[in-house]
């Protein structure tokens, strides 16, 4: 079974080893510049910046790319929704109800880039980081929340169990579907209703064999002592770095710089 | 005070009527006195459904007692506040390896227990370092453990619980869902623990060889002890262990047979070594000889399936790249019974997968009848109700509100008209010995071993020439393995329908099959009579797989200088040679 969860690609690099809070963190930083990234000189800015840690991650380009295939329609369908409504500065072309203008076109521009940025940022995360490193980080940073009754410790839990699972459950289902077809099953042919009533024999089975499987699993945690997050230790904290740090005064100052830029006007 | 003493120990599952929602009680355990000893090693036996589970349930503080008393290392196990305590010290090995390990990596699941504990975590990394030694998987500390075997999960499971620093290790059936050589793996790591590091062992099996090797056998029937003794004194009592739905070792039947005509021969042997130095003292009749023709394979010239130069290659062009099956060709005749051996990852599954055409051929075709099965997709629907296949586990595919309509889903994917498949229902029903009226009930609410039958049901209504079975005794108690492979045996002298029967039970595979395919890293090894086959035990073990017990003591018995063949491998056809062979 060949399933790639959240893209991780596993290299050696300085962003691979940086810790998973430190990369959390700096997403939504970079999202923020982003966000606030006004004139060319801003975008240039946070175009460099990502440029930057695309050549550090040491993931290949063409990879990182492929992310964009999905979404291109997405970005292709605001754009052009944006050219043909934004009416605003010198008029290009008219016909009919269609008027394009300079205003248009610099808004759908600077969305297209946002977008890019905005998807090429984030995927940097999820390739560097596997997702176990992903749901420590997240439970780290959402434990100051839990004074005020956010269940960090079972979130994260919970996301990680599930990643467990997701290899063994594909299998299950696969095996499912096979001994049902064995057995005449069709689930390829037919109307909406004969294929939603196909689906039974493979949703049932699974649904009994997940309630058995955590059932089980649940015990099996009771009996290595588990009780939430009691008296509990991690064999691997997270421990900040130099590099750590060093990252967080990067994004600072790239936020500041684009902040400061935006003031400008530039 | 003994490590565990429990003494009338009670416990009561209580359950609510769907309909009614009354309040029903249900008694697991009704008055059980139980001692275990520190560093002892106790096997516990008892048929599925007797109580033995809910017991080791409640030696690790999972269940609490509901009456009587038990006490673990001096702790009261009915006093909440030493379940902790108590879980530390009596790690539990569960039967799915799947559903007891946690983290996607070795290392951290291993991890989970000692910082479910708190210890700090230099601690816990020495314990994990200790702990997979003591299974010997170091090697796999980084590995995801979804690329492991099921014997290597289990001992990573096995890990897990070491790295708590237990006393008591209770293994819930954890050889159960394993091959033969996972099985050993895990009872190689077992034993050593026992016998090196002092850990006291509860086993649960039903694997009587693995119980032969304990210091102490505990029986369990319906909620009470029904025996209690060395291995050897309870495996005497064959009768006994027979009416408690539980079996013994061959060996053991067999030497129990011959004391019954030759007192001077102990009935309690539970060894092969220890039959043949048995044997030998007594001494064989002089010019004793015993000749047993070789069967002769299949004249029946009609190829039924016919598969030719098939190669398989899972995820080809990408990383995890491998190749299931490598140019195989063999043939099945039709009417033939025929066994398919190879230990997991040889290709068994992949290959009768492509029997009808559940997987694509990379390379090389398939026939059915002289058909290739893959040249009209049109039939291919018509194709898999001629060749049914049983799938391992098949009960964990039934979806049925009623028995019924599980049973008639294959019949009514064919769309037959209803007398038909009301007709084949009850008689697919009747094959495996399930009462028709049992029909309107829920398939989900019956026994592992009756869900099962269900399941082989559910194929079998569709009538097929062909049944191919996928380890169809996995997992069930003893008496449970027998009445499955007697509705096979039915099935085939009966209805004269072909067999395809993969096993990892060399005993099974030996009595009831004509002949053998043996597979081995996607290639067909073998395949021959059962005697031609298990003739060859060299070539067998070379490629992890083994020969019949009776065969290896007749083997033995054969160097030791008798006159007796290798080809014996029931147990009563043992021994009346033996009884006519030893000098009385």
């Amino acid at each position: 079974m060949n399933l790639t969860i959240g893209q991780h690609y596993p290299v050696d690099s300085v962003i691979h080893r940086l810790d998973a809070r430190t990369k959390i963190l700096a997403v939504i930083l970079y999202i923020t510049a982003v966000f606030m990234a006004k004139g060319i000189a801003g975008y240039a800015l946070c175009t460099l910046f990502l440029a930057v840690c695309t050549v550090l991650c040491r993931v290949p380009v063409g990879l990182m790319l492929r992310g964009l295939k999905n979404i291109i329609i997405i970005i292709l369908f605001t754009v052009v929704l944006n050219i043909l409504f934004i009416r605003t500065g010198r008029e290009l072309f008219s016909f009919g109800i269609i008027h394009i203008t300079t205003g248009g076109i610099a808004v759908s521009l600077r969305l297209c880039v946002r977008l890019v940025l905005l998807i090429v940022g984030s995927s940097i995360l999820t390739l560097t980081t596997s997702p176990i490193a992903l749901t420590e980080g997240i439970e780290a940073l959402l434990k100051p929340f839990k004074k005020i009754g956010v269940p960090s410790h079972e979130i994260a839990m919970m996301m990680s169990i599930a990643l467990r699972f997701i290899p063994t459950l594909a299998e299950e289902l696969d095996k499912i579907k096979k001994a049902q077809t064995a057995r005449g099953a069709d689930f390829e042919t037919g109307g909406i209703t004969a294929r939603a009533r196909s689906m039974i024999p493979l949703l049932v089975p699974l649904f009994v064999s997940s309630f058995r499987r955590a059932d089980e699993l649940a015990m099996a945690m009771e009996a290595r002592c588990y009780r939430g997050d009691v008296h509990r230790t991690r064999m691997k904290s997270l421990k900040y770095g130099r590099a750590d740090y060093a990252s967080y005064m990067l994004l600072f100052l790239l936020v500041l710089a684009v902040f400061v830029l935006r003031k400008f006007g530039v | 005070m003994d490590f565990i003493e429990g003494g009338d120990l009670r416990y009561d599952y209580t359950s609510y009527d769907d309909e009614t929602n009354e309040k029903k009680t249900t008694q697991a355990l009704k008055g059980v006195d139980i001692s275990i000893k520190k560093g002892e090693f106790v096997a516990l036996l008892g048929h599925n459904g007797s109580g033995k589970s809910t017991l080791a349930k409640l030696l690790n503080g999972i269940n609490m007692l509901s009456g009587g008393t038990l006490y673990i290392k001096g702790l009261d196990a009915s006093d909440e506040n030493n379940i902790w305590d108590i879980r530390q010290s009596v790690g539990m090995v569960f039967q799915n390896p799947d559903n007891q390990i946690i983290a996607s990596i070795v290392e951290e699941d291993v991890a989970f227990g000692p910082e479910n504990l708190g210890i700090a975590p230099a601690d816990i990394v020495k314990n994990v370092d200790m702990a997979l030694k003591a299974v010997r998987m170091e090697k796999y500390r980084l590995s995801s453990p979804s690329c492991l075997s099921g014997g290597q999960k289990q001992r990573i499971a096995i890990a897990g619980i070491l790295a708590m620093k237990p006393e008591c290790i209770v293994l819930d059936e954890a050889t159960a869902m394993l091959d033969p050589l996972g099985r050993q793996d895990i009872m190689n790591t077992v034993m050593r623990l026992n016998r090196e590091d002092g850990i006291t062992v509860v086993l649960i099996t039903h694997y009587m060889e693995e119980a032969a090797l304990a210091d102490r056998v505990i029986v369990i029937n319906e909620g009470r002890i029904a025996d209690e003794g060395k291995p050897s004194e309870i495996f005497a009592k064959v009768e006994k262990m027979r009416s408690l739905r539980l079996d013994v070792p061959q060996i053991t039947e067999l030497s129990y047979i011959v004391n019954k005509k030759i007192k001077a021969f102990p009935a309690d042997i539970t060894t092969i070594d220890g039959f043949v130095s048995a044997a030998l003292k007594i001494g064989f009749k002089e010019g004793f000889s015993y000749k047993k023709e070789k069967k002769r394979r299949n004249e029946n010239t009609e190829n039924i399936i016919e598969v030719k130069n098939l190669t398989h290659i899972y995820a080809e062009g990408s990383a995890f790249e491998s190749t299931a099956l490598k140019n195989v060709s063999l043939e099945i005749k039709k009417g033939d019974f025929v066994g398919l051996i190879g230990h997991t990852g040889s290709g068994k599954s992949t290959l009768i997968q492509h029997f009808n055409a559940l997987e694509k051929a990379d390379e090389g075709r398939v026939f059915f009848k002289g058909e290739d099965i893959n040249a009209d997709k049109s039939k291919l629907k018509s194709l898999r109700q001629k060749i049914g296949l049983v799938f391992q586990y098949p009960e964990h595919q039934i979806f049925g509100a009623t028995i019924f309509e599980e049973v008639a889903f294959g019949p009514s994917n064919c769309g037959l008209p209803e007398d038909e498949i009301k007709r084949r229902v009850k008689k697919a029903l009747s094959l495996v010995g399930i009462d028709e009226s049992m029909c309107e009930r829920s398939p989900f609410d019956l026994s592992g071993g009756q869900k099962r039958r269900i399941a082989i049901a559910g194929v079998l209504a569709m009538e097929p020439e062909v049944l191919v079975l996928d380890e169809p005794m996995a997992g069930l108690d003893p008496r449970g393995r027998d009445e499955i492979l007697s509705n096979i045996k039915k099935m085939h002298d009966e209805l004269g329908i072909t067999i395809v029967l993969v096993s990892h039970s060399m005993e099974a595979i030996a009595e009831i099959a004509d002949s053998i395919i043996v597979m081995s890293e996607g290639s067909v090894e073998m395949y021959d009579t059962c005697d031609n086959v298990f003739s060859q035990a060299e070539r067998l073990r070379a490629i992890g797989l083994d020969v019949p017990c009776m065969t290896q003591l007749f083997a033995r018995l054969r160097s030791e200088g008798l006159d007796v063949p290798e080809n014996i491998y029931s147990v009563k056809e043992g021994a009346d040679i033996l009884i006519s062979a030893l000098r009385v």
